[in-house]
């Protein structure tokens, strides 16, 4: 590699540590101010929110940007030593306490003159702070035979180290506020909700067979419909996915401008679709087609194809490329390579995924009833949403809840030993 | 005789990494040929014979194949070009989940009806051809077991039943025995001797021990760090020419 | 089987015992071929009723017989698969019926007869692991192992086998259609009814943006906080649910143990947990987040106890054999093979918690799920939008991060 771009690379990484301090340096900040709102602001706006009075905010930016530069200046932060940069001097000699000092103050007007200073110095890549005080940040391993090698300090002795405790510290305590964690409450309502896991725990299967007149469903038919919306969407998902992941596999569509676009889209789509959860879904199709089981098929089958599409794409990327090779070099076409070369490779990894994907969508269809109905689902909701109209609510709940385990228990056990089969 | 394949300033920069692999690369193989290229490892080799049926495309340079320009030819024309001529790998690059069989037909491809091929479909002459042709090389009792559960000298020669099955004119093969064993290693190459002499396929085969080039090649090409370094008969190589090739520490390793 | 590293010494057992365990092996594979039929036939029969009673009387029922004469007849039509040797379990167990090339009806009708009576007879297997069921020594047709018979391959669509598996698959995914009421007049109508969602979800109200980011961040503290709690219960955990690791009576109690408890608690959704948990210590953010806490630790102990299972042995026992106690081979052989996996495991644990608790809020656990549902059913697509923009965007984000920081860790 060049020395330049040995040098830019230096450049690139010192923006990515001073950005990176800036911000674990703002979270620290945030979580403090979280801390304090929580603790002692008194104004109910403000009360136990990550906020701050408007005029607070240049503060909160421009602080933290000082401790930023402060650290970065002395050396001494998290994002150097994550990026592997070290501060020395021009003869790579660890600088002076006062040479520390210029170069945080000089780094103000490095930074103001940025534009200009890069502009008119004929040493491009280097910055106005280091050079008015004569010392450089180095990527360590670029200069390796320059730089002595100083004996490993205790973890707690690292910048690296110590922060990590501070941003740990903090976002434990800041978690534990936010997430409204509250032992107290939790050990001294063990008695009063004692009942719910007795009743739980003692179900009654009433309605197991003989539906519920009142629901005019039995838990096997509910049983028999989880599984179905499930296998439905399984089977529906994986029949898109298969096309489309071949389209969103790097290696199939090559390196032609279309190939990249084609591939780019399908794999944002399937990373959008992926990321909103099923449940979210049949909020959606639920509008689309009505309230009702169809609406979670289709909610479930839609994440189906895009979940499987991204595993079934990354098993296409993982192929051995070498029989690909050899069926080109035959003169077979660009289909055919992938017919006799690609699919055979994949076969056993696809099933073995829709597989999982199968025990996955059960366990989702068993609460996909909240916005699509049907289902071990409905008739859980339902028992639920009667508690405290009818006596046993709870226990006809403990029903549901077991069937969900046995059943589901069994489904992973089944596709477990068929997936061990077949890889 | 006029020559089967002729290469001309056969350059090839890799753009990842800027590495310049081959180096206007000019020669010419006659029919009937045993052309054995040698070289260190890093030299080209795979290189060459990639560029030569354009698995790689060349920086720059010309192919001919009996007259007709292989790098400038395109979508059907190039893989009618491509099925004239078989290669054989070192890693024997076999679809190791499909069957023998099916292995050995995928050399058909460029052959036989796109339409039937989609539904795994081959002609019954096809499938005669493919068994008569692991006869040849003597696993025909193997063509229904799947190609990972033969050892290494058995799928090397699935490799050659399936290069066998494009009727090739011209065979290459990027160091088929260098991950065999000795003995196995003979075996395979005289099957390569035997497709020579005996249906004059000619071969361009690059090996990694020279005893193995002096013993099958009829001539020999030398590459180091992407030129031709040596081109003539095996018996020309002295300890001179050795050590120009394969550096000065090198020491001769004989593969019995 | 892969290669197993087992901490403890494997020792030979008795004979008798073997002798035990291989006759229990092939009462076993029997009984589970017969329940393999009757589960089929079973669902076949349930499956056919359903489509006939929905298609026929306009009800969508299961049953048609009373269970037990259904059974009966399952039965029955199980022991005629078998003595014919066309059984689905069979199949599936990869059994044959020999010989068939020269047999006659009669010994089918004999072996479908004696099929009755001969389980009575099988626990001579027990002592006697090489005995020959009575059905069979009489009717002289064996069931035999698919490997110990040679067999030319034939294209699968010629395999009455393939065919009738693919009849089922069709059957079910029909029978599928029927039963989730699939209603393609819906589907292509009902687009139209997208449009003020979608409207919506273009220009999203962003007056919420501040609300929705604060939920945002409970959001993303609690995966967090479930996640760390989850990691300090199953790290230690995941050692007693290590098969290789277990050993002797206890350790095996221990194992089985803790594995049932861990699946038990994994087969349960999220919101199921959340909903038992807003019993317990009321509606928010914190029983999501105790929903999320126990999802994530059996979760962790199955991913974690699976990567236990299949460390090099090579290692340990290298320890061990320089003298160590149990104990350093474990911290000195064990644990530096697993530390990555484990950090890898954790940051796909935190996505997938991430992920799980924008939805938490659906039944009250808090988080932007709660705002979100709230907005859908009030028809405020606008705002609704706003909320399902923020999630994207952070569920992207995180499983970006995530996926990158695994890649560097493999
Ligand atoms: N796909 C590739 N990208 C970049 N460089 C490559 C690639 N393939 C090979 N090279 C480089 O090209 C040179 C020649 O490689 P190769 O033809 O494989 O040599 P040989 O087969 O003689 O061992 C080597 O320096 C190798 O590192
Ligand atoms: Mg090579």
């Amino acid at each position: 590699m060049s020395k330049s771009v040995e040098e830019m690379q230096a450049l690139r990484f010192r923006v990515f540590a001073f950005f990176l301090d800036w911000a674990s340096w703002g979270y620290i900040a945030y979580g403090i101010m979280y801390l304090l709102n929580s603790y002692w602001y008194t104004n109910i706006h403000y009360y136990g929110r990550l906020s701050v009075p408007t005029w607070g905010w240049p503060i909160v930016i421009l602080g933290t940007l000082e401790l930023a530069a402060i650290s970065h200046a002395f050396g001494h932060s998290i994002g150097l030593s994550m990026f592997g940069l070290r501060l020395v001097t021009d003869s790579f000699t660890p600088p002076s306490l006062g040479k520390r000092w210029q170069r945080y103050l000089a780094w103000h007007v490095a930074v103001l003159s940025f534009p200009v200073a890069i502009w008119f110095s004929t040493q491009k890549s280097r910055l106005l702070h280091d050079r008015l005080t004569g010392t450089r940040m180095v990527l360590v391993k670029q200069y390796k035979d320059e730089i002595p090698i100083l004996p490993p300090r205790a973890w707690y002795k690292t910048n690296r180290g110590e922060m990590s405790v501070v941003l740990i510290g903090v976002t434990l305590w800041v978690g534990a506020l936010v997430t409204q964690i509250d032992l107290h409450t939790m050990i001294s309502r063990v008695s009063t909700s004692s009942y719910l896991w007795k009743e739980l725990l003692s179900p009654h299967f009433t309605h197991f067979i003989t539906p519920d007149p009142a629901l005019q469903q039995s838990i096997v038919s509910g049983m028999i419909e989880t599984i179905f919306m499930a296998l439905l969407a399984t089977a529906v998902g994986a029949a898109f996915a298969l096309p489309l992941s071949f389209l969103g596999a790097r290696n199939i569509m090559g390196f032609s401008p279309l190939g990249w676009v084609v591939f780019t889209v399908v794999r944002g789509v399937f990373n959008v679709v992926r990321s909103i959860q099923p449940l979210l879904w049949g909020t959606v199709f639920a509008v689309w087609v009505g309230f009702g089981m169809f609406a979670g098929v289709m909610a479930l089958g839609f994440h189906t194809v895009a979940a499987l599409g991204k595993l079934y794409s990354e098993q296409v990327e993982g192929i051995d490329p070498g029989p690909l090779e050899a069926i080109a070099a035959t003169g077979a076409r660009r289909w055919q390579v992938v017919l006799y070369g690609v699919v055979p490779q994949v076969i056993p990894s696809f099933l073995a995924f829709t597989l999982y994907r199968w025990d996955i969508n059960v366990r989702m269809a068993t609460v996909i009833a909240l916005v699509g109905g049907g289902g071990l689902g409905r008739i859980m909701f339902y028992y639920q949403s009667r508690v405290g109209l009818l006596p046993d609510a709870w226990n006809q709940v403990g029903a549901v809840i077991m069937t969900i385990i046995v059943v589901v228990w069994v489904l992973d056990y089944i596709s477990g030993r068929v997936r061990e089969k077949i890889i | 005789m006029a020559d089967q394949l002729v290469v001309e300033h056969l350059t090839k920069i890799y753009e990842r990494g800027d590495i310049l692999a081959l180096d206007d690369i000019s020669f010419s193989v006659v029919k009937g040929e045993f052309l054995v290229v040698i070289g260190l490892s890093g030299s080209g080799k795979s290189t060459l014979l990639r560029c030569i049926n354009r698995l790689i495309e060349p920086t720059q340079g010309k192919v001919y194949f009996d007259g007709v320009d292989v790098t400038a030819a395109s979508g059907g024309e190039l893989r009618r070009l491509r099925r004239k001529m078989g290669m054989i790998y070192q890693q024997f690059n076999l679809v190791k989940r499909s069957s023998v069989l099916t292995n050995v037909l995928a050399g058909r491809l460029g052959y036989v009806n796109p339409w039937m091929s989609a539904v795994h479909r081959f002609p019954r002459e096809d499938i005669e051809m493919g068994l008569k042709n692991l006869e040849r090389v003597g696993i025909s009792d193997q063509a229904y077991t799947r190609a990972d559960n033969l050892s290494g000298g058995q799928q090397q020669r699935v490799g050659i039943a399936r290069a066998l099955m494009q009727e090739p004119e011209l065979l290459m093969a990027d160091e088929p025995v260098s991950a065999l064993d000795p003995a196995t290693s003979h075996s395979v190459m005289k099957y390569l001797e035997q497709m020579n002499q005996e249906d004059g396929v000619t071969v361009i085969t690059s090996l990694h021990f020279l005893s193995l080039a002096r013993r099958y090649g009829t001539r020999i090409l030398a590459l180091k760090d992407g030129k031709i370094v040596f081109e003539g008969l095996p018996s020309e190589i002295d300890e001179a020419r050795f050590k120009e090739i394969y550096g000065e520490e090198a020491e001769h390793v004989e593969v019995r | 089987m892969k290669d197993r590293y087992y901490a403890g010494f494997m020792t030979q057992r008795p004979a008798f015992f073997t002798e035990f365990s291989k006759g229990l092996s092939r009462i076993r594979r029997r009984f589970l071929v017969v329940l393999t039929d009757l589960f089929a036939l079973m669902y076949l029969w349930t499956l056919a009723s359903y489509c006939v009673n929905d298609f026929f009387y306009h009800v969508r029922n299961f049953t048609s017989l009373p269970w037990w004469v259904m059974l009966i007849v399952a039965v029955e039509v199980a022991a005629f698969w078998e003595a014919f040797g066309v059984s689905i379990g069979m199949r599936l167990l990869g059994l044959r019926l020999r010989p068939i090339e020269e047999h006659r009806l009669g010994q089918h009708v004999v072996r479908y007869i004696l099929w009755h009576i001969s389980p009575l007879f099988l626990f001579r297997l027990l002592w006697k692991s090489d005995a020959v069921p009575w059905h069979e020594s009489v009717s002289g047709l064996k069931t035999v192992r698919a490997s110990e018979i040679a067999m030319t391959p034939r294209p699968w669509y010629t395999r009455s086998w393939s065919v009738a598996a693919v009849l089922i698959m069709l059957l079910s995914l029909g029978a599928a259609m029927l039963i989730t009421k699939v209603d393609f007049y819906a589907l292509s109508t009902g687009a139209p009814k997208m449009m003020p969602l979608w409207r919506g979800l273009v220009s999203p109200n962003w007056a919420l943006l501040g609300e929705g980011v604060r939920l945002l961040i409970v959001t993303v503290f609690m995966a967090l906080m479930a996640t760390i709690f989850a990691v300090i219960i199953a790290v230690p955990l995941s050692f007693f649910a290590a098969r290789n690791l277990m050993h002797g009576v206890v350790g095996q109690a221990v194992y089985i143990i803790v594995r049932t408890i861990a699946d038990i608690m994994r087969s349960l959704n999220v919101i199921i947990w959340a909903i038992v948990f807003i019993v317990w210590v009321r509606a928010g953010a914190f029983s999501g987040m105790l929903a999320l806490f126990v999802q994530a630790t059996a979760n962790l102990i199955k991913l974690y106890s699976e990567r236990l299972e299949s460390i090099d042995p090579g290692p340990p026992e290298a320890i061990r054999a320089t003298g160590g106690n149990r104990l350093q081979v474990v911290i000195f052989g064990v644990i530096p093979q697993i530390v990555n996996p484990y950090l890898s495991f954790t940051l796909y644990q935190w996505d997938i918690n991430v992920r799980m608790s924008t939805i938490i809020g659906l039944v009250g656990g808090g988080g932007i799920g709660q705002l979100l549902f709230q907005y859908m059913r009030i028809w405020d697509y606008r705002s609704a939008g706003m909320m399902l923009l923020l999630i994207t965007i952070i569920v992207w984000a995180i499983d970006y991060m995530s996926s990158r920081l695994r890649a560097r860790l493999n």
